[in-house]
């Protein structure tokens, strides 16, 4: 009884033993205990489940083919005999070339390596290894201790390249997030521009205010971002502003941000502790990091909160460029604002455009009042691909003048500084002039056919926006240009009314994306001519 | 006759070494063809081939020692030639039943050379009987 369980404890270390015979080999046997239809092999079919195959799925079963000689299970249906019998037949298969495998000494040759199975001994090895939440292949390569084995060559230039995570004194630049479930892990890394943002809920406690080290700002900031990677040159995270949120969740903004706000217990709350951190990063173009700023939103934690919801966020911008949001590298995606601008005034052109507040083309935004003059203001970003249509009713009584009425409806449609010019390509830059697409405006008057009289009021009614784009670059990864922008405003005439009565007209807006690339033609080589001159006196005696 | 240089042991140690020069470099193709195709690891690689270089290093000793024997009728150089082809059978063996991965072209090469220093030991020690007495 003392020798059973370590016998068990024996037979459960080793894994089970792999199967090597061939007549014992079944790859379609699938079902246990069951038979597999067509699978000759299936020591679970009986006679009769073999006369009502068709076909063998698996007619050889060999062990590997460079050997030699070896044995081969060779199974097949005689479907003449009635009712249809299976074959089985065990042969000596015989590999002719005469660099067949004739013996080997060397046992994982041939055979899968066993796995290894855990003891008592490689435990530990396998839990530091395996055991965490995530585990890389490579875990290696971001501990930077095994840098002492490999020294690196002075004369090799490291640099970030996308994706790869940037790297700090200790280990490398956290940005919590939520892996699994919705708690915050601070095990991933910010990949080199990598543009994230995450937002993950950490478990709190009033009491544990100064010891929880995620809530303190140090934490973020106090280990410095190696430059470039396993390089001793660091830049150190300065405090860009500071963000204090009130319990109601009013932010305001504060005026000095060189000070360290650590987190403490004041009136049973636990206040400056982090609510969400935005790394800002700039680059040089050869992928070298030169300044890291964070800015940083400080909240307070009451008694009875278990858990709070921490927002992070990291962008990269390269120095001496102005962060513009791309709709598209370079072709326009499907979904992000169209970008727009205007060409500022004066002569010579200065170069560059000046843009509206958000560098977009922007629509009428309905609202649910559906009344025009109340709705001024609230505006919406033209998409790219998504054609939108948006209105408003205009009320109008006999009071109202014809021509600052004209003028209202222009600015409810048209919005406040409505853009001259849109980018061709979701990343053109406002130096590239060529790379801009003017809009055309057109006007057209809706007119009664029976009143003719130019003197009566004309007012905007609708706006139509239609944006034609193509196709461009390889037919493998076409690319969407902006080719041409026209936006065309209907007028009608407005009669006028008696006094006492109003009127309600709507007014709509829309935009239509238009796709007017040309389909692809096929070009053929043309073919080769054969060049052949005959000299001169080819014909010498005859002419 | 008063000749008592042993020809057909001649014309053996003639032939072995031609044979041996293919040989060697057939089996140094087929390592080097084998280490590409089979999954063969450093730490076996390294015995097989320290095992070919060290039968090259050899065999050149022993068949200037079996010529010059021969060719002068003196037994010492024959005697050393024939303890170095007790080694170089040794190293055979190994290359025909004991590497890592063993061909039918290996079996082969490896056989015909074995027979080949069979018949030149038996040679050898007829022709020392010869110049002994």
């Amino acid at each position: 009884p003392a020798d059973t369980p370590d016998a068990a404890q024996a037979r459960a270390r080793r894994a089970p033993a792999p199967v090597t015979d061939v007549a014992k080999l079944c790859v379609c046997d699938l079902l246990v205990a069951q038979c597999d239809t067509n699978c000759c092999c299936d020591p679970d079919c009986s006679a009769e489940d073999f006369s009502l195959f068709t076909t063998c799925s698996v007619p050889v079963v060999t062990g590997d083919s460079q050997l030699c000689s070896q044995k081969a299970a060779v199974y097949s249906l005689d479907v003449d005999a009635n009712p249809p019998e299976r074959i089985f037949k065990l042969i000596d298969q015989v590999n002719p070339s005469i660099f067949c495998i004739h013996a080997t000494n060397y046992k994982e040759a041939v055979y899968l390596k066993s796995p290894e199975i855990p003891t008592a001994e490689n435990f530990d090895q396998f839990l530091d290894k395996f055991g965490g939440a995530t585990f890389s292949a490579e875990p290696d390569s971001w501990n930077l201790d095994t840098d002492a084995q490999n020294p690196p060559d002075a004369n090799e230039t490291y640099r970030y390249e996308y994706g790869v995570p940037v790297q700090t004194e200790d280990a490398f630049l956290r940005l919590p997030s939520p892996v699994v479930s919705s708690w915050c892990s601070d095990a991933n890394p910010a990949g080199f521009l990598v543009n994230q943002a995450t937002k993950c809920i950490r478990s709190v406690s009033v009491e544990k205010c100064d010891s929880i080290q995620a809530l303190s700002m140090l934490f973020y900031i106090n280990s410095s971002i190696l430059a470039v990677p396993k390089s001793s040159q660091m830049v150190n995270i300065t405090v860009q502003s500071i963000v204090v949120q009130s319990q109601n969740g009013m932010r305001t903004l504060l005026n000095s941000s060189d000070v360290l706000r650590l987190p403490m217990v004041l009136d049973g709350l636990c206040i400056n502790a982090v609510l969400g951190v935005n790394y800002h990063i700039t680059h040089t173009d050869t992928g070298e990091i030169i300044e890291a700023a964070a800015a940083f939103v400080l909240g307070a934690i009451s008694k009875e909160a278990l858990s709070i919801e921490q927002s992070f966020e990291v962008s990269f911008t390269q120095e001496n460029t102005q962060p513009v949001p791309f709709s598209g590298n370079p072709g326009y995606v499907v979904g992000l604002p169209v970008r727009a601008g205007f060409w500022p005034q004066g002569y010579p052109f200065p170069a560059g455009f000046l843009s509206n507040k958000h560098n977009q083309l922007t629509i009428l935004q309905s609202t649910s009042t559906q009344d025009c003059l109340a709705a001024q203001g609230a505006r919406a970003p033209v998409l790219f691909g998504y054609n939108m249509v948006s209105g408003c009713k205009l009320r109008i009584t006999a009071a109202m003048k014809c021509q600052p009425l004209a003028q209202t409806l222009l600015d409810v449609l048209k919005g406040q500084s409505f853009p001259e010019y849109v980018a061709s390509f979701g990343n053109s830059q406002a130096q590239d002039v060529l790379d801009w697409v003017p809009i055309t405006q057109l006007h057209i008057s809706e007119q009664m056919i029976s009143n003719t009289l130019q003197s009566s009021c004309q007012i905007p009614v609708s706006l139509g926006i239609e944006v034609k784009w193509t196709k461009y670059g390889s037919l493998v990864n076409p690319q969407a240009r902006i080719v041409n922008v026209t936006a065309t405003i209907t007028t009608t005439t407005l009669k006028q009314l008696p006094s006492g009565r109003e009127r309600i007209i709507p007014v709509t807006s829309s935009v239509v994306f238009t796709d007017i690339s040309s389909p692809a033609e096929p070009s053929y080589k043309a073919w080769p001519t054969i060049n052949i001159k005959l000299p001169f006196d080819f014909f010498y005696p005859f002419v | 006759s008063s000749q008592l240089s042993s020809l057909p042991l001649q014309i053996l140690l003639y032939v072995n070494g031609i044979y041996y020069i293919f040989y060697f470099l057939a089996t140094l193709a087929m390592i080097i063809y084998k280490s590409q195709v089979f999954s063969y690891p450093d730490d076996f690689l390294a015995p097989d081939l320290a095992v070919l270089f060290l039968m090259a290093i050899l065999e050149v000793p022993r068949l200037y020692l079996g010529f010059k024997g021969n060719l002068t009728e003196a037994e010492a150089p024959l005697g050393l030639s024939l303890g170095l082809t007790v080694g170089s059978v040794v190293l055979c063996v190994y290359l025909l039943l004991w590497q890592t991965y063993v061909l039918w072209a290996d079996v082969l090469l490896n056989a015909l050379l074995l027979s080949a220093y069979g018949l030149e030991s038996g040679l050898k020690v007829t022709a020392i009987a010869a110049f002994v007495s």
